[in-house]
């Protein structure tokens, strides 16, 4: 079971090479098939995460959330899918069409780039670069521009104020997320993710470094626009921020790719924090789903019981609190580093 | 300490989560109602009095009722009552203001209608076994009818004696076809019960007539005076 997927893949590339194809072309063709399995695992990922969003929100309200489709509700997501599909495409007449038809493009494939580099198990990652974590918090910051597209290219006030939003509370919150991973790459010494769930064999650095994770946790809860700091959408406020003018299935590629980066995120703080794919007993892929769902749902239940937070306490918070709370801890966490280095660890 | 808020706020709804839910599955699974609720408004037309109390004391006027006497009592019996439920404001006046219960709220609120006029709560009261008094009571029914128009044949006949012309002016055409036919009606007893009757009952046919019989008249003048000159 350990190495099901690789099986497949290595089998993949075996056929391909008796079919007269080089090991270029068969690299590539494995590519392809990856790139689709990504896609096709983030499309069921939503899926089956509204439904959990929808139980988990419904619990929490001592509600029962949708159980009338399907088992438990299960299939209620899967009607609402093609209800959007079936809806009316809007574009409204004053707004600006290239910028608004592509900003929903870009931003679900911004937020499918992100699984290239996560470590799904053991040696289960496309593309191993040495330089992951950077990859990964550089191409997570672009979906800003995405939402700062759909706000401008809506033409609508309500659009553009949330999406100002959006760009100053992503500006803001990269900066204590990125400085909350350094203190876990200083411990492991690379950049590489590979290399960071290798280093967290025998304890994870949630225990090392647990002022980063609850920092790398609030931040990244930001990054995501996530209740309660979910000042771009903000219905009460804004309708729907800069997704107000966006109906059918261009709304849903909005959703989709939220919830993308959502499991994402969360598989990056398993990664990073929980140890990534390491587990007993069970194969690593299992594993490293576990600690993404925990996380998800961590997610969940905070967006579901704290209020929204105002915008100037936001950026107050993140700029006056966050920023030096991390600082501090890079720098506690270099003098440790160098103590014990110089103990002769 | 800061934060303590948070935690308490993530412990409730984990609370919540795992605790028992309050949601009721409504159409498998009634609420539990308590005896005070006020659903539908429901009417036990075996106690009712007719004494109209309810219809006073209601705001919006919701209810409605149609009565008749009892032959030969003072007592009223009703012949349908109406709840008009759509403006009912389940206030409990009428159930308060009525001496006999007749009036009471169940528990059934699953009042929507898919016609507007399905809302109205109608109440047929039935009509009782006719006993064999009643019978004959209803065999002299048409009595009161029929001295109604015996008077009015009286009124009518008494103001033609009275005032001919001006009665039979709007059957005829002119003053002097009316000055005619008062003459004719008054020198005929016969003739005038009959258009007295003619001009209740129809006054088209009426009108014929008394045109008829002005007509005659004339002829019958033009040759009384033919004959006369003839005669000089």
């Amino acid at each position: 079971m350990e190495h099901f997927f690789l099986n497949i893949a290595h089998s993949l590339i075996v056929w391909l090479m008796g079919l007269g194809l080089s090991s270029k072309g068969a690299d590539l063709v494995l590519l392809i098939v990856q790139w689709i399995c990504i896609v096709a695992i983030v499309t069921i990922n939503v899926i089956v995460l509204i439904w959990l969003e929808r139980k988990v929100a419904g619990f929490m309200q001592q509600r029962l959330g949708p159980n009338r489709l399907g088992p438990a509700g299960m299939f209620q997501t899967i009607a609402d899918a093609i209800k959007l599909l079936t809806k009316e495409d809007i574009i409204p007449s004053a707004a600006d069409r290239i910028i608004f038809r592509t900003a929903p493009i870009f931003f679900i494939i911004i937020a499918v780039m992100l699984y290239v580099v996560l470590p799904m198990g053991d040696g289960m990652q496309i593309v191993d670069l040495n330089v992951g974590v950077f990859y990964f918090i550089s191409v997570a910051s672009l979906s800003t521009i995405c939402l700062l597209m759909a706000g401008w290219g809506s033409n609508n006030k309500w659009s553009l104020l949330g999406a100002m939003r959006s760009v100053a509370q992503m500006i803001s919150y990269e900066i204590p997320l990125a400085f909350s991973l350094l203190g876990v790459i200083m411990i492991a010494g690379s950049l590489s993710l590979s290399d960071i769930v290798a280093a967290q064999n025998n304890i994870w650095f949630i225990i090392l470094q647990p002022v980063a994770f609850i920092t790398f946790f609030i931040a990244a809860t930001a990054e995501l626009n996530r209740g309660p700091f979910d000042m771009p959408e903000a219905e009460q406020e804004l309708t729907a921020g800069a997704y107000t003018e966006y109906t059918g299935m261009r709304w849903a590629l909005f959703f989709l790719a939220e919830y993308t980066n959502l499991v994402a995120v969360s598989a990056l703080a398993s990664t990073m924090f929980l140890g990534g794919w390491h587990g007993p007993w069970l194969p690593s892929w299992i594993w490293i789903i576990i600690k993404t769902y925990l996380v998800m749902l961590i997610f969940m239940w905070m967006k579901w019981t704290f209020p929204r937070i105002r915008m100037d306490h936001l950026m107050s918070f993140s700029w006056k609190v966050l920023i030096p709370v991390t600082l501090a801890n890079i720098l506690v966490t270099g003098a440790g580093i160098q103590f014990l280095a110089g103990m002769g660890w | 300490m800061k934060g303590q808020g948070l935690l308490k706020g993530l412990y409730i709804t984990l609370k919540r989560a795992v605790g028992k839910d309050i949601t009721i599955q409504y159409p498998e699974q009634m609420p539990y109602l308590q005896d005070r609720f006020r659903g539908c408004l429901h009417f036990d037309y075996t106690k009712c009095i007719v004494c109209g109390l309810c219809t006073k004391a209601c705001p919006n006027n919701v209810l409605s009722y149609e009565s008749r006497q009892v032959e030969g009592s003072k007592k009223k019996e009703l012949v349908s009552y109406t709840i008009d439920l759509q403006y009912c404001l389940f206030c409990n006046l009428c159930v308060e203001a009525c001496p006999t219960n007749t009036l009471y709220f169940t528990h059934d609120f699953e009042l929507s209608r898919y016609q507007r006029d399905q809302i109205k709560i109608v109440y047929e009261i039935p009509k009782e076994e006719p006993s064999a008094v009643k019978v004959d009571l209803k065999g002299d029914a048409p009595e009161p009818d029929e001295t109604k128009k015996e008077k009015q044949l009286a009124a009518m006949t008494a103001a033609l004696q009275k005032n001919p012309q001006k009665t039979v002016r709007k059957m005829v055409e002119n003053d002097e076809d009316a000055e005619i036919l008062a003459g004719i009606l008054l020198e005929d007893e016969q003739k005038l019960s009959r258009m007295a009757a003619l001009m209740i009952a129809d006054r088209e046919k009426a009108k014929k007539v008394a045109v008829a019989f002005v007509n005659k008249e004339k002829k019958d003048r033009l040759k009384g005076g033919g004959a006369e000159d003839e005669s000089k």
